[in-house]
C-alpha cells in the first residue's frame, strides 16, 4: 500500500482508523450503556456485528507464547461475503472468501487450497445462547472499560466442565464489534488471545481488498471446483456418535469433496451452541497392513484427533479441548445406510 | 497529532516508511515521549507483554522485539526464561506496562532501518531458491533461521489435508472461535521449505 494511499483512506494513522470506526457507529446510534441487554444479548449482537457489517483492521493474535499481526477484512455485499485475513508476519498465509469459494494461501508450501461452499452456507447463522448454553457456560458481564479510547462491556463466558472452552470478550459499546476476546481453558488460564490495533467500519470495500497480496508463480493449485450439495454421507454408512460430551449434538451431516482428495468425505458437526466440532470420515487408503495408530494435534489452542475404525479414518476437528475431540472421535460408529439427513 | 505523523507511524509499522523518513521519525521517537508511547501501544504491545515474560516471539516480529531486548539491559534482564506456566496471562493480570512498551518501540525502529522498505510482501517468503544463495551473515541485512528438513513423518492426516479440515471446519464455527481458528491456522509454525510433503504445522503426536 502506497503511503498516498495510506492516508488518503483505508486504514489510515492507528489513531484516526479509531476515529473512522466511531463514525461508522455513528450510523447505528445505540447508546453508550444498554442496561436492558443482557451479556446474552451482548453476545448475539455481537456475532450479528462479525458476520453482517463491512470492516477493516489489524490485530495482533498471541498463542502459546507466539506474537503474530494480522490483518482481517470483512464484507457483506449483495448477500455475499467476502473475508480475507492474512498474516502480516511469518507464514504469509492468506485465506480468502468469495462467495462459495474459499482459497487458501500457503507460501511455505508453495500451495493454494481452494474449495468450493454449498451456496446455502453463505451466512451461516448460528444458535443464540439458551437454557441449555446457560446449563454448560457461566455467560455474565464483569465490568465495563476503555479499551484504546473505545467503551466496551467485558463478557465473560466460563464453561462449567471440561469439555470446552471460555471466553471473555471486550464487546465495543457502539458497533458491537469484539476489539479484543481471550481465549481460556477450564481452569481460567488464557491459552490464546486477539487485540486489535485498529479497526475500520466502513460502507464500501473495494473487490481488489480481496485479492492475495503473494505471488503465486509456481505454486501447488489444489482445488475442488465442484460445489458440494449437503447430502447423505458418501461412504454408504451412516455414521453417528455413541454419545457425546454434555450439551453436544448433531447438526449438520454432508458429504463433500477437499481439495486433493480422491473421494467424497462425510462432514459431521457436533454443537453445544458455543462451541463445535466438525468430524470427517473417508476411506482410508493407506498400504494395507500400516498400524491404525490415533494422532492428536493441535492448530493453535484448537484440536484434532484422527483414529481408524472400520477401515475408514476418523478425524474430529474443533475449538475445544484435545479431550473433547478424542471423545467425540472415538465414539463414531457405522451404523448401516446413510439415512437421507441434511442439515 | 497530525494525520501526517500517524501515518508514518503506520507506515513504519508495515515497514513500508523509506529509511530516510524512518531515521528522522526513529530521532524523533527517542525524544517524544507521547509518540513513543502511540509506537508502543498500537504496534506491538503484545509482543511487549509477551517479551517482558521472556517467552518467545515469531520472526519478523521476534526480531523487533530481540533487538531491543539486546539493547535495553533491564529489558533482557526481565527476558529470563521462565517455565510454562509463567507463559500464560491470567485474567486478572495486567496487560502491560506503558513505558515498557515505549522503550520497546523506540529501539525497534534501529531494527526497521536495516530492513529494505520498499520490497513487496512477496519478496519477503522464503523460497527453496533464496534459501540456497542468501549471505550467511550479513550485519544490516535481516537473518533468517530456517529449520532443517526433518524426515518425513508417517501422519496418519498429512498436513495438507488437516488444512483442508481446518478450512472446511471454519464455516460451521461460531464467528469468535472461526477466527480464532484461522488466525491460528495462519500463524502456526510454517512448514520446511522445499520438502516435498511439508512438515505440518501442527504439533502432532503419536498416542
Amino acid at each position: 500500500m502506497s503511503r498516498s494511499s495510506r492516508s488518503s483512506g483505508g486504514i489510515a494513522g492507528l489513531a484516526l482508523a479509531w476515529a473512522v470506526a466511531g463514525a461508522a457507529a455513528a450510523e447505528e446510534p445505540p447508546p453508550k450503556h444498554l442496561p436492558d441487554h443482557t451479556p446474552a444479548q451482548w453476545l448475539e449482537r455481537m456475532d450479528h456485528a462479525l458476520t453482517t457489517r463491512n470492516y477493516d483492521g489489524t490485530f495482533s493474535h498471541w498463542q502459546g507464547g507466539r506474537v503474530e499481526m494480522l490483518r482481517i477484512i470483512h464484507r457483506v455485499q449483495d448477500g455475499m461475503v467476502s473475508e480475507r485475513l492474512a498474516s502480516l508476519d511469518g507464514s504469509g498465509r492468506e485465506f480468502i472468501r468469495t462467495g462459495s469459494s474459499l482459497a487458501c494461501y500457503l507460501p511455505d508450501r508453495r500451495t493454494v487450497l481452494v474449495e468450493q461452499r454449498p451456496p446455502e452456507e453463505s451466512l451461516v447463522g448460528f444458535p443464540s445462547v439458551n437454557d441449555q448454553t446457560a446449563s454448560l457456560y457461566d455467560i455474565r458481564e464483569i465490568g465495563h472499560m476503555r479499551l484504546n479510547r473505545r467503551e466496551t462491556h467485558v463478557i465473560s463466558v466460563s464453561p462449567k466442565d471440561e469439555y470446552r472452552y471460555g471466553y471473555r470478550l471486550w464487546i465495543d459499546d457502539s458497533t458491537a464489534m469484539p476489539l479484543k476476546s481471550q481465549l481460556a481453558d477450564a481452569h481460567g488460564d488464557v491459552i490464546e488471545q486477539i487485540v486489535f490495533a485498529n479497526l475500520t467500519l466502513t460502507a464500501r470495500i473495494p473487490d481488489s481488498s480481496f485479492r492475495p497480496e503473494i505471488s503465486t508463480e509456481g505454486f501447488q493449485w489444489l482445488r475442488d471446483d465442484t460445489a458440494p450439495h449437503l447430502q447423505p454421507g458418501s461412504t454408504a454408512l451412516a455414521w453417528s456418535a455413541m454419545s457425546l460430551p454434555p450439551g453436544f449434538r448433531m447438526t449438520v451431516r454432508s458429504a463433500q469433496i477437499l481439495p486433493g482428495t480422491a473421494g467424497a468425505v462425510d462432514h459431521l458437526v457436533f454443537t453445544d451452541g458455543f462451541a463445535s466440532v466438525s468430524v470427517f470420515v473417508e476411506r482410508r487408503t493407506a498400504p494395507s497392513g500400516a498400524p491404525a495408530v490415533p494422532e492428536s494435534a493441535t492448530v493453535g489452542s484448537s484440536s484434532a484427533f484422527s483414529t481408524v475404525v472400520d477401515g475408514h479414518k476418523i478425524t474430529a476437528v474443533g475449538e475445544v479441548p484435545p479431550a473433547t475431540v478424542r471423545f467425540i472421535a472415538s465414539q463414531l460408529k457405522a451404523q448401516g445406510s446413510a439415512p437421507a439427513a441434511g442439515r | 497529532m497530525n494525520e501526517e505523523l500517524d501515518s508514518q507511524l503506520s507506515a513504519m509499522f508495515d515497514d513500508e516508511l523509506p529509511p530516510a523518513e524512518c531515521e528522522l521519525l526513529a530521532r524523533r521517537l527517542s525524544r517524544d515521549e507521547p509518540l513513543k508511547a502511540r509506537w508502543g501501544r498500537y504496534a506491538i504491545i503484545s509482543a511487549v507483554i509477551r517479551a517482558e515474560r521472556g517467552v518467545r516471539l515469531n520472526a519478523p516480529l521476534a526480531g523487533r522485539v530481540n533487538a531491543v531486548l539486546l539493547a535495553e539491559p533491564a529489558l533482557a534482564a526481565q527476558a529470563a526464561p521462565r517455565d510454562r506456566t509463567a507463559t500464560r496471562l491470567r485474567w486478572w493480570q495486567p496487560l502491560a506496562g506503558s513505558a515498557v512498551a515505549a522503550g520497546v518501540a523506540a529501539v525497534s525502529i534501529l531494527w526497521l532501518r536495516s530492513h529494505t522498505p520498499d520490497a513487496p510482501l512477496a519478496a519477503r517468503v522464503i523460497s527453496p531458491a533464496a534459501i540456497g544463495t542468501a549471505p550467511a551473515a550479513a550485519p544490516q541485512r535481516e537473518i533468517y533461521i530456517v529449520p532443517l528438513p526433518k524426515p518425513p513423518a508417517a501422519a496418519l492426516v498429512p498436513s495438507t489435508e488437516l488444512a483442508n479440515y481446518v478450512v472446511a471446519h471454519s464455516m460451521f464455527s461460531p464467528p469468535v472461535a472461526r477466527r480464532n481458528l484461522l488466525s491460528a491456522f495462519m500463524t502456526s509454525e510454517p512448514a520446511a521449505a522445499g520438502t516435498e510433503e511439508p512438515q505440518p504445522d501442527v504439533k502432532v503426536i503419536a498416542q
